[in-house]
């Protein structure tokens, strides 16, 4: 009882109840809601069967009448386009721009800081305003594109079924370029000066020192980036309510806005977490690459 | 020693009081209202009058935002804290009917002096009803016309009092009014991805014979093929198919569309932002003798079936139809009756464009009733896009949608 007790307050005790609280605590807010969209996936749930537990358990059918329909892979293509584009691009453009301050010019700093202004704008209000920026008829993009002799008749960013997922994809990037400027920033600032020192010592010139001494050194940065970015985007739901609500014709339409809309539009909770199930498999992949990255880095 | 008696005479001040409260509070009945009505709207309004008129019914009120009207009312019934009474959009209103969540009506309705089911249009009456029994009492009603701008119609020398009648008219005096030049369109409208471009579309499809259960005939996808051809001509903007019915409408205000195609709740902006003078018309047809529909909106009540209540309940209604004579004059709302005459408002444009919603609300047909009106609404708005965005034709669009509707009607 005494050594019970005594470990409770020193030793493996204490460590297992450091441990529990943040298990249980992951439990209840994550690993429940999770367990029971699984659940879900697999049972016939309709409105008012919504309150309780115990409804007809279908097997496989939700999964494959969702794959029966004919807008299911043009929409998971869509998803992938629009995290392939939109990581790539926010990650080009934040990268450049961490390099860009990384100068460190009289107030670098400070305009670092605020970039991150379009980082807090809430997703509906940054929609709202790409929305009239990317109109059809009067949108500025359109104007600029216009008036700089780019195009010669109106883009219809919003309607057109060639340019609808990327109206949104350019939102997208806009409003993630500043989370990743900063995460990359910080991880350029960990590099140690003297490495730049020596390698310029020995000669090797700008294009190699990145190649060979900064990516490098900024691996553990990049794969966690790429990993939340992946988890970031998948979640991106504001901007498609705003800007297209997936239309036309589902052009624009991916996973976590169907998922939405098969539950709260069309009330089909099933095949919304059916579809949200799949998700779950790709955002678990990006956790273990975001876990494997971030663990790299804590052993130095 | 003072202070204590003070503090004991007050004390039981306070007790007593509050027992004249729960004692007057025991005798009357509570009912709860949901609705998603705003201040200047009618719910809470009319419920304060209710209330002051001391009938030992005590209303309580909840406003709820409009896309949480379904999911919040189906949380609520299947946990048993739905309230008594709740406003629902139409279209939803026989998924609740045909599962039993709303309260039959048909009975108390026949005895009620106040409630005629002979005093409303028949397409608002219709959406309240389920296998032949009212689930409802229609609360307001609206419909869709064409605006047009007379101003536009005489510049391009075409005469103000005669808005096209068919939709090869309609096509020809858009094609002339379109400007480019101007940055004016001919025509908006709203083809929009959710539940707008259905309202919007469907009447079209009925007018030319078809309907939600048969929405590939002959008619239908002249219908669509007709929106096909405004859009391909760029005789509307092709944002059309993002656009909301509200933001389209705010580009005829601006003098960037000749004519548009909405509902009386444009009225006051149009009133107060259009400045040209401007007229309403029925909704073009596809031959001049072809029969009449349009689409029908807006709310209706109902009574929850597990309400402890629902005499009292029903009282409540028949008191909000009792005034439904004051929805256009303090609320701007229409009633959905065809007993009560409008007084003008005074405001010209106004009280002509109100007489031609009126006629026009004659032929309103309500979306569905079906239980799983959502999921064909949105076979529909994907076949209005897969043809407005030039993926498919008309014919293809619609008989994929028709396709998926027979799924759906089984």
């Amino acid at each position: 009882m005494r050594r019970l007790l005594l470990s409770i307050r020193d030793g493996r005790g204490f460590d297992i109840g450091l441990v529990s609280v943040p298990l249980i605590f992951l439990f209840a807010m994550a690993g429940l809601p999770l367990i029971y969209n699984i659940v879900m996936s697999f049972q016939e749930v309709d409105m008012f069967s919504l309150g309780t537990f115990a409804r007809p358990f279908v097997g496989f059918k939700n999964y494959i009448t969702l794959f029966s329909q004919p807008e299911t892979w043009p929409i998971l293509g869509n998803t992938a386009i629009f995290v392939v584009a939109s990581i790539a691009g926010q990650f080009t453009i934040g990268f450049a721009l961490a390099l860009f301050f990384w100068t460190g010019f009289p107030g670098s700093s400070w305009l670092r800081g605020l970039f991150l202004v379009s980082w807090v704008m809430p997703g509906l209000v940054v929609g709202a305003i790409w929305n009239w920026i990317l109109s059809g008829d009067f949108g500025v993009l359109n104007f600029l594109l216009k008036e700089s002799g780019l195009v010669a008749a109106n883009i219809f960013w919003r309607s057109d079924p060639n340019f609808s997922l990327w109206a949104v994809v350019i939102a997208n990037i806009w409003l993630g370029i500043s989370f990743n400027m900063i995460l990359l920033s910080v991880g350029l600032s960990a590099i140690p000066q003297d490495l730049y020192e020596a390698a310029e010592l020995d000669g090797a010139n700008v294009v190699q020192r990145f190649y060979t001494i900064t990516l490098p050194m900024m691996r553990s940065s990049i794969g966690a980036l790429v990993a939340l970015g992946l988890i970031f985007t998948l979640q991106q739901f504001d901007l498609f309510a705003a800007i297209t609500a997936g239309g036309p014709n589902n052009s624009s339409n991916v996973a976590q806005y169907w998922a939405w809309d098969l539950s709260f539009r069309q009330y089909d909770f099933a095949q919304g977490a059916t579809i949200s199930v799949i998700m779950i498999v790709f955002v678990m992949f990006a956790s273990v690459v975001y876990v494997r990255s971030t663990r790299h880095e804590v052993r130095g | 020693m003072g202070i204590r008696k003070l503090a004991f005479v007050g004390a039981l001040a306070v007790a007593s009081m509050s027992a004249f409260y729960a004692s007057a509070r025991a005798e009357d009945v509570k009912i709860t209202v949901w609705s998603l009505d705003r201040d200047i709207q009618p719910a809470p309004n009319l419920i304060k009058d209710f209330n002051n008129l001391k009938t030992g019914i005590t209303v309580e009120y909840r406003q709820i935002q409009f896309d949480d009207v379904v999911s919040e009312a189906m949380r609520a019934y299947s946990t048993g804290q739905a309230p008594d009474i709740i406003a629902v959009d139409n279209p939803e209103h026989a998924l609740f009917s045909s599962r039993g969540a709303f309260l039959d009506l048909t009975d108390m309705i026949a005895q009620s002096s106040t409630v005629k089911p002979a005093n409303y249009y028949p397409g608002p009456l219709k959406s309240v009803m389920w296998k032949d029994r009212y689930f409802g009492i229609p609360k307001a009603t609206n419909t869709i016309a064409l605006y047009y701008n007379k101003d536009m119609f005489k510049a391009k020398g075409l005469d103000p009092d005669k808005p096209p009648k068919t939709w090869a008219e309609l096509l020809d005096t858009a094609r002339k009014l379109t400007d480019p030049a101007k940055n004016v369109y001919g025509i908006t409208f709203s083809a929009k991805a959710n539940e707008e471009g259905t309202f919007q579309f469907l009447p079209w499809a009925q007018m030319g014979g078809g309907g939600y259960d048969k929405i590939n005939t002959p008619g239908a996808v002249k219908a669509l093929q007709t929106w096909k051809t405004i859009i391909d001509e760029k005789l509307a903007s092709r944002d059309t198919l993002t656009r909301s019915q509200w933001d389209s409408t705010g580009t005829f205000n601006s003098g960037n569309a000749a004519m548009a195609i909405s509902g009386p709740w444009e009225l006051d902006r149009m009133v107060k932002e259009a400045k040209f003078d401007w007229g309403v018309a029925l909704l073009p047809l596809p031959e001049a003798d072809a029969k009449r529909s349009s689409a029908m909106g807006d709310f209706n009540w109902a009574i929850f079936a597990n309400s402890k209540h629902p005499k009292e309940a029903f009282k409540v209604l028949e008191y909000f139809v009792s005034q439904d004579n004051r929805m256009f004059k303090d609320f701007g709302q229409l009633p959905a009756r065809s007993d009560l005459a409008i007084p003008p408002t005074g405001q010209p444009l106004k009280d002509a464009a109100l007489k031609v919603f009126q006629e026009q609300l004659k032929f309103a047909q309500p979306r569905g009733p079906h239980p799983a009106w959502p999921k064909i609404s949105k076979a529909i708005q994907d076949a209005i896009q897969a043809a407005l965005s030039g993926q498919m034709s008309a014919q293809e669009a619609l008989d994929q949608a028709d396709k998926k509707i027979k799924a759906v009607l089984g």
